[in-house]
């Protein structure tokens, strides 16, 4: 059986997407079947940043609908053999999901899948609400920044209110990632550090995603920056793969002066 | 090392900011701990006559007044 990831926001346009597919991708690098499925009914965007926008044939809610099978709907991706994905109906609205359905879509993808993420629409109506309902673990993308993380906070509100693990006495598992960190902003005093978020938000931190051009231009070409050696998001994405296949890979310190333009301001004083 | 010179930066008053602001926003949450009973009770009324796909209860205040208002979105079928 496999475990039942939900990525979400309080606000949109965090990274939410990117940090679906990177993630997808990085667990299939690292040899693990994944599916992500795109949950954001209405606004689908993740076939984009995987590529993939072309292959779409059928998709979630003609597949809870029973007018395909997932094996009919499912897309395998160019990067890697070992990730799928279902995309988001373009035409209807959040309004079509309901309990029922998504519980049997994600029960029959944990049977074939180690990993099924799941992209959940930003905001926190009907279908956030039934992107976390069944889902073992929830990944919380924010921007140190207030309103991300003030909205940040209302989702983990929900989270704890409407998961069905809570409501069966269990503990449904909260990660943070922090995303789009400047080092250097940091350094100045000009943007919160990943330690205040924890604090504020009071989850566990699963990593922390540097400010990196090449995600823009990863998304331009519909192929996810984990795949850009070059890319320190990318290299950021590998990390948090690593431990979501459980490996024990020490969180790096990318909020320090070691990074990039600042090393050098830096080392000119030692 | 510039950590004496980071208390007034705006990182440090974002903290603030939040702490307060989330802190009120979790205590509306839990204002009405009978929420989801409540809901729970006006479907099943409402299912007697009607189909129901789903009950919201929102606090609004206005002015002087608090309300309490409820949104029920029918089932199609």
């Amino acid at each position: 059986m496999g475990i039942v990831i939900a990525v979400i926001s309080g606000k949109g346009g965090v990274g939410k997407t990117t940090a679906t597919a990177n993630l997808g991708l990085g667990i299939a690098m690292y040899g693990k079947k994944c599916i992500v499925v795109d949950f954001d009914i209405g606004q689908r965007n993740l076939d984009m940043i995987l590529g993939l926008e072309n292959r779409v044939v059928y998709d979630l809610v003609q597949v809870m609908d029973g007018e395909a099978s997932v094996r009919q709907a499912v897309i395998k991706s160019k990067a890697n053999d070992n990730l799928h994905f279902l995309a988001a109906s373009q035409t209807k609205d959040k309004g079509v999901l309901n309990s029922e359905k998504v519980k049997v879509l994600v029960e029959s993808l944990k049977e074939t899948y180690e990993y099924v993420i799941l992209d959940s629409p930003a905001g926190i109506e009907s279908g956030f609400e039934h992107t976390i309902e069944f889902a073992d673990t929830a990944i919380v993308i924010v921007n140190p920044e207030v309103s991300s993380i003030r909205d940040a906070d209302r989702a983990i509100g929900i989270l704890d209110a409407k998961s069905q693990r809570v409501k069966e006495g269990e503990e449904v598992r909260k990660l943070l990632i922090v995303n789009r960190i400047s080092a250097e902003m940091v350094q100045n005093g000009e943007m919160l550090k990943s330690e205040d978020i924890l604090d504020i938000l009071n989850i566990t931190l699963l990593g922390k995603v540097p400010e990196d051009k090449g995600v823009i231009d990863a998304s331009n070409q519909g192929k996810p920056v984990i795949l850009n050696e070059k890319s320190i998001a990318g290299e950021a994405y590998i990390r948090i793969s690593k431990r979501l296949c459980g490996e024990d890979i020490p969180m790096k310190d990318i909020e320090s002066p070691q990074t990039g333009v600042f090393r050098k301001f830096t080392g000119m004083f030692r | 090392m510039f950590g004496w010179m980071n208390e007034n930066k705006s990182a440090s008053i974002a903290k603030d900011r939040l702490t307060i602001a989330i802190m009120s926003d979790r205590q509306h949450l839990t204002e009405f701990p009978f929420m989801d009973e409540l809901k729970a009770e006006i479907m099943e009324v409402v299912k007697k006559y009607v189909g129901v796909n789903n009950v919201e209860i929102k606090k609004e205040i206005e002015g002087e007044i608090e309300a309490l208002s409820i949104e029920i979105e029918l089932s199609r079928d």
